[in-house]
């Protein structure tokens, strides 16, 4: 369980930096995405590929309007994956 | 001055044809909203909007159906002819002192998406040779022009949200200026097709839950379609033809931000609705109902809560502001064409229709917006606003005649 975990905060954290168009060398789970010049634009952009890899669809909500460090982004994607896979299964 | 008065009203929206369908299901909360399903998206991710039912389509297809008319000028049509009716316009009243001034935030969806789907999909030559006068955004303001004869001055502001509220106030200005006795205002959407349904999911601004304005749990719009369009006149030319009045519009203002394409700024929409207070030369405090642009997506909630606040300030707890949009779902182009319907039915009615679907309050936003429960107002002025994409905000106050 816990490697498959490692696994995809690995692929998300790849995922944010190729749609965040920043190097995956310049990302830590600690960056701020501001600091990263990860702006509303590329949010959509990288969950647009979240949907695509995951086939969850995320709407931008309260939770991830408070979104600001990349840990803080893929706490929530994973959350939210994990929902998605819930709902179809259920 | 010239005074600007209603005499006619006419909408078609998921609540069903005509303002007393959608005024029922605003006010008791019956929601338009129902499950939507387009044929060439595989994985349709939002599975609601505020359509038209078939019944209701079928009905409009039946009365002015016409193999150059994209549903959006058909939905604009229906409108107008509920508004000239109530407005019992005579044949004399068109002509050059009428204007038409009808906006489209995507004019003939419809028709674009088919053609583009048979030109790149099924690579076929043969389109619809009728597709560029059926497209065109001013389509459907041609269309009522052509109907009933009104040879004024023609507008369709394609101002995305704001297209409905800033036709009204057009046209309200060129009437204050002169330039015309009387109007046919308004919107008009018909864009609930695959590939435009598509751009929005990936916007990511659409809820696949329930449309919850101002709710804490919010997370997204639902979208709608329809027309809504008005009968303005100048107080002269309506009471020279002894029409019945139903309410002034005394205010307008409009605005740009000149900043964010997508992200809303609280000091514009606020600016705005203060610009079309002293246009009406009324203060905050004798407003006491707001439609809010309330679309339910987390940033315009909070950014419009900011702006209502620096105007109204500690009262605003006591004006009733509500979203209407989870009963007739946001019609973009015809939203503030629509909303501003309800606003005048609110006034005149003298009850504010509720915010449905409404869960919990925001903290973030910290007040009711009569919430799930329509409730009684007392109050002579109504506003209705609209916050665009590309930064375009645009406020109308509307007022009890009362001679």
């Amino acid at each position: 369980m816990s490697t498959e975990k490692t696994d995809i905060s690995q692929e998300l954290l790849e995922l944010v930096a190729r749609e965040g168009m920043v190097d995956v060398s310049d990302i830590t789970p600690e960056s701020r995405l501001e600091d990263l010049d990860i702006q509303s634009a590329d949010f959509v952009m990288i969950l647009m590929a979240l949907e695509e890899e995951y086939g969850v669809y995320i709407s931008v909500d309260n939770e991830l309007s408070e979104v600001q460090t990349v840990q803080d982004l893929l706490t929530l994607a994973q959350a939210k994956i994990e929902e998605g896979k819930k709902d179809a299964t259920a | 001055m010239t005074r600007v008065v209603l005499t006619g009203t006419g909408a078609i929206s998921a609540c069903g044809l005509g303002v007393d369908a959608l005024w029922a299901s605003v006010v008791e909360g019956q929601s338009g909203v129902r499950a939507v399903s387009f044929e060439r998206l595989e994985n349709q991710r939002v599975g609601t909007a505020a359509a038209l039912s078939d019944a209701d389509k079928e009905r409009v297809a039946q009365s002015v159906g016409h193999r150059m008319r994209d549903p959006v000028a058909q939905y604009a049509l229906v409108a107008a002819h509920e508004a000239i009716a109530q407005a019992k316009l005579g044949e004399d009243d068109f002509g050059d002192r009428c204007g038409v001034v009808i906006g489209s935030g995507f004019g003939g969806a419809k028709t674009l998406d088919d053609n583009y789907m048979a030109f790149g999909v099924d690579k076929t030559m043969r389109l619809d040779p009728m597709a560029v006068p059926k497209i065109m955004n001013n389509a459907a303001a041609s269309w009522v022009s052509m109907d009933t004869g009104a040879s004024g001055p023609l507008y369709s502001p394609s101002t995305a949200c704001s297209s409905g509220s800033q036709s009204i106030g057009l046209a309200y200005q060129l009437i204050k200026a002169g330039a015309v006795d009387r109007c046919l205002a308004g919107g008009a959407e018909a864009s609930l097709v695959g590939g435009v349904f598509r751009v929005w999911e990936l916007l990511r601004v659409m809820t696949a839950d329930k449309n919850r304005p101002f709710s804490k749990d919010r997370n997204g719009m639902t979208l709608g379609e329809g027309a809504g369009v008005v009968v303005l006149e100048s107080l002269e030319s309506a009471q020279a033809r002894g029409a019945h009045i139903l309410c002034e519009l005394v205010g307008y203002a409009t605005n740009s931000d000149a900043g964010d394409l997508l992200r809303p700024n609280p000091d514009r929409a606020a600016n705005c609705m203060q610009m079309a207070l002293s246009d009406a030369g009324l203060d905050a405090a004798s407003v006491g109902y707001v439609n809010a642009h309330g679309t339910g997506t987390v940033a315009n909630d909070v950014t419009e809560t900011k702006a209502l606040r620096s105007v109204f300030g500690e009262d605003l707890d006591g004006v009733a502001v509500s979203s209407t949009k989870p009963v007739h779902g946001h019609a973009l182009g015809a939203a503030g064409a629509i909303e501003a319907i309800v606003t005048i039915k609110a006034l005149m009615h003298q009850i504010a229709p509720p915010t449905i679907n409404f869960n919990e309050m925001d903290p973030k936003i910290g007040f009711d917006p009569v919430s799930n429960k329509a409730r009684p107002i007392q109050t002579k002025a109504a506003m209705s606003n609209s916050l665009a994409f590309g930064g375009i905000n645009a406020s109308l106050l509307f007022k009890s005649f009362d001679g």
